[in-house]
């Protein structure tokens, strides 16, 4: 742990001489100028989005998507709000995607919690079984599910949505919540039981608040997988009322077929959410996204 | 003490565990059986057909179709947005805090859903006002405007170029974590003995990347077989069936033609297909281990 700090620090010291990692690479404003252009180029088709949501239907046909806006015109936001049902499509969303977060997390700390500090013969076969989830495409289970929220009743409800997120969220919280429970020293859970508690309150007292940069990572994942899902609401969903967003923007294409600008604003509705959790979470986000690629 | 805490564990583990098993173990192993069916989705009754659906799929030409357009869709989800996040990443590592600005906007498309992907390059490709057109024809090269997306021969890569835009940016954060964790040490060392830049990249980054590269496309690999949505909001797999993948064919026959048993053929090969892609992945990270050892 120590050695590790050291190298890093020395490295670093390294690194403001400007003596090894730089030389040899481009100049830094041509190093710069390249990136801006890829950047831009990067971004095109986000930035396009924000323009054609400014613009009317005749704007784009007159001067397409990628002129600035005459004037900043929220027509298109008040049209997809209104009649295109964006306040509904974004609700509904809402709705499956928070209990679904929240559920899958909860689950995930009782098996990470259980199978890294409770563990027992082959706790080890289980966890491998639960994280096996992680890599099977969902289309495998597609046709099945389908009957079974037929037979329960609940096709073409929230409901329905908000069972397969929490099912297929379990495999990514039992690993990171395994992992992360497993670096907390078994000491804390010891001076738990002397102290005379039970499993339960060593979990919901001890660990879970030890727990909450997880959990951070856990809920930035989460939300976003599953505000961004697509998949299921297509098999699940019928009526136009439980549609969630991702659904009710791609039904738009046909009733609005050749209003972009319209889409455009249901597109930046659906992406506002998200890109709000990416902007202040980010660090936890990214966190996320890496577990378990780096060793060490 | 030790029976209560399996009391304990027990517990513990029965909420995740059962619906673990109820909506996810339990539906992808009853494809196994519904693919030996002629189930269409509503009937109560249906009939045992063996392994017909398995038999008129290796004669079906759309399946083969499908099939080869999911190589295709794998093997440039192993290439794109490994290269370009290598490159990218090893562009924007040790830049200072300046470059974290442009990393956060590299980083963005991982946010966007799939669905809002796939409606924003719709854009890209446009016939009259997009992108790649408005470029084309602002240089003279009217002629190569074409309305890409309608065209069989580019419609499948149009749609994995929007789809690798987004993978892109996710290998691109686990390569920049990979270069975070190797030992400054081993890339001084290699400058002192007189390595260029070019020569550190090549013989002692790439191969201390080694354990984010097995990462990295192992996850475009697996999110390759699983693509869908952006498929579903640009092409539908179409024109022609000529941008179908098997996510696309499976949904087409059990959604569209309610050809639910043949549809879990799909599903079952689907499966097995993704079983070699784990065992490759395995032996490949525990290759890479051994390497480390």
């Amino acid at each position: 742990m120590t050695k590790s700090l050291m190298v890093k620090s020395r490295a670093r010291l390294g690194n403001t001489s400007g003596a090894n990692s730089a030389s040899g690479r481009l100049p830094i404003f041509i190093f710069y100028g390249l990136l801006t252009i890829i950047v831009v180029l990067y971004s095109a088709p986000s930035i396009g989005v924000l323009l054609a949501s400014f613009k009317s239907t005749s704007e784009i046909s007159q001067v397409g998507v990628w002129t600035m806006p005459r004037a900043f015109d929220l027509a298109n936001y008040i049209e997809a709000w209104n009649r295109g049902n964006a306040a509904i499509y974004i609700r509904n969303s809402f709705l499956v995607t928070l209990p679904a977060t929240a559920v899958s997390i909860s689950l995930g700390v009782l098996a990470g919690y259980t199978l890294s500090k409770l563990t027992f013969r082959g706790s080890n076969a289980l966890f491998i079984f639960f994280v096996a989830g992680l890599f099977f495409p969902p289309q495998i289970a597609l046709i099945p599910l389908f009957r079974i929220f037929n037979d329960l009743g609940l096709y073409d409800t929230l409901w329905s949505l908000i069972i397969i997120h929490v099912a297929f969220g379990i495999p990514i919280c039992t690993l990171i919540l395994k992992n992360f429970f497993a670096a907390v020293p078994t000491a804390i859970r010891e001076a738990g039981i002397i102290d005379g508690a039970n499993e339960w309150q060593i979990l919901t007292r001890l660990m879970l608040p030890l727990s909450l940069p997880a959990l951070a990572v856990l809920t930035t994942l989460q939300f976003t997988w599953i505000w961004n899902d697509f998949l299921w609401p297509v098999i699940l969903i019928r009526s136009d009322e439980m549609r969630t967003v991702m659904v009710g923007l791609a039904s738009l294409k046909g009733q609005y077929s050749v209003a972009y600008g319209v889409q455009s604003a249901m597109a930046v509705y659906a992406s506002i959410p998200t890109l709000l959790v990416f902007v202040f979470f980010q660090r936890y986000f990214i966190r996320g996204l890496t577990f378990g690629s780096v060793k060490g | 003490m030790n029976k209560t805490r399996y009391w304990w564990a027990t517990l513990f583990l029965i909420p995740p565990l059962s619906v673990y098993l109820a909506f996810v173990v339990f539906p992808l192993l009853s494809s196994f059986y519904y693919s030996l069916t002629d189930w269409n989705g509503f009937a109560v009754d249906y009939n045992f057909v063996g392994l017909k659906n398995f038999e008129k799929l290796f004669r079906d030409p759309l399946f083969s179709n499908a099939a080869g357009n999911t190589i295709i869709w794998t093997i440039a989800a192993i290439v794109i947005p490994t290269v370009a996040g290598l490159t990218l990443a090893l562009a924007m590592y040790e830049r200072g805090v300046f470059a974290n600005f442009y990393k956060s906007l590299f980083y963005l498309p991982i946010s966007l859903a799939l669905a809002v992907i796939g409606q924003i390059w719709l854009w890209i490709y446009q016939p009259n006002w997009g992108l790649i057109n408005t470029l084309l024809r602002g240089v003279g090269l009217d002629d190569l405007a074409l309305a890409w997306l309608a065209k069989p021969q580019y419609a499948l890569i149009g749609v994995i170029i929007a789809w690798a835009w987004q993978q892109t940016a996710l290998s691109m954060v686990i390569f920049l974590a990979g270069l975070t964790a190797i030992p400054q040490e081993l890339i001084e060392a290699a400058h002192i003995d007189g390595a260029n830049y070019s020569q550190r990249v090549r013989r002692v980054i790439i191969p201390l990347l080694a354990p984010a590269s097995v990462v990295v496309i192992a996850l475009a690999v697996i999110n390759s077989l699983k693509s869908f949505d952006v498929l579903y909001v640009m092409t539908r797999g179409g024109p022609f069936h000529s941008s179908d993948n098997l996510a696309m064919f499976m949904y087409n026959e059990s959604f569209q033609k309610y050809n639910m048993g043949y549809g879990s053929a799909i599903a079952v090969v689907l499966f097995l297909i993704t079983l070699a892609v784990i065992a490759v992945y395995f032996r490949q990270s525990a290759n890479v281990e051994r390497l480390y050892d």
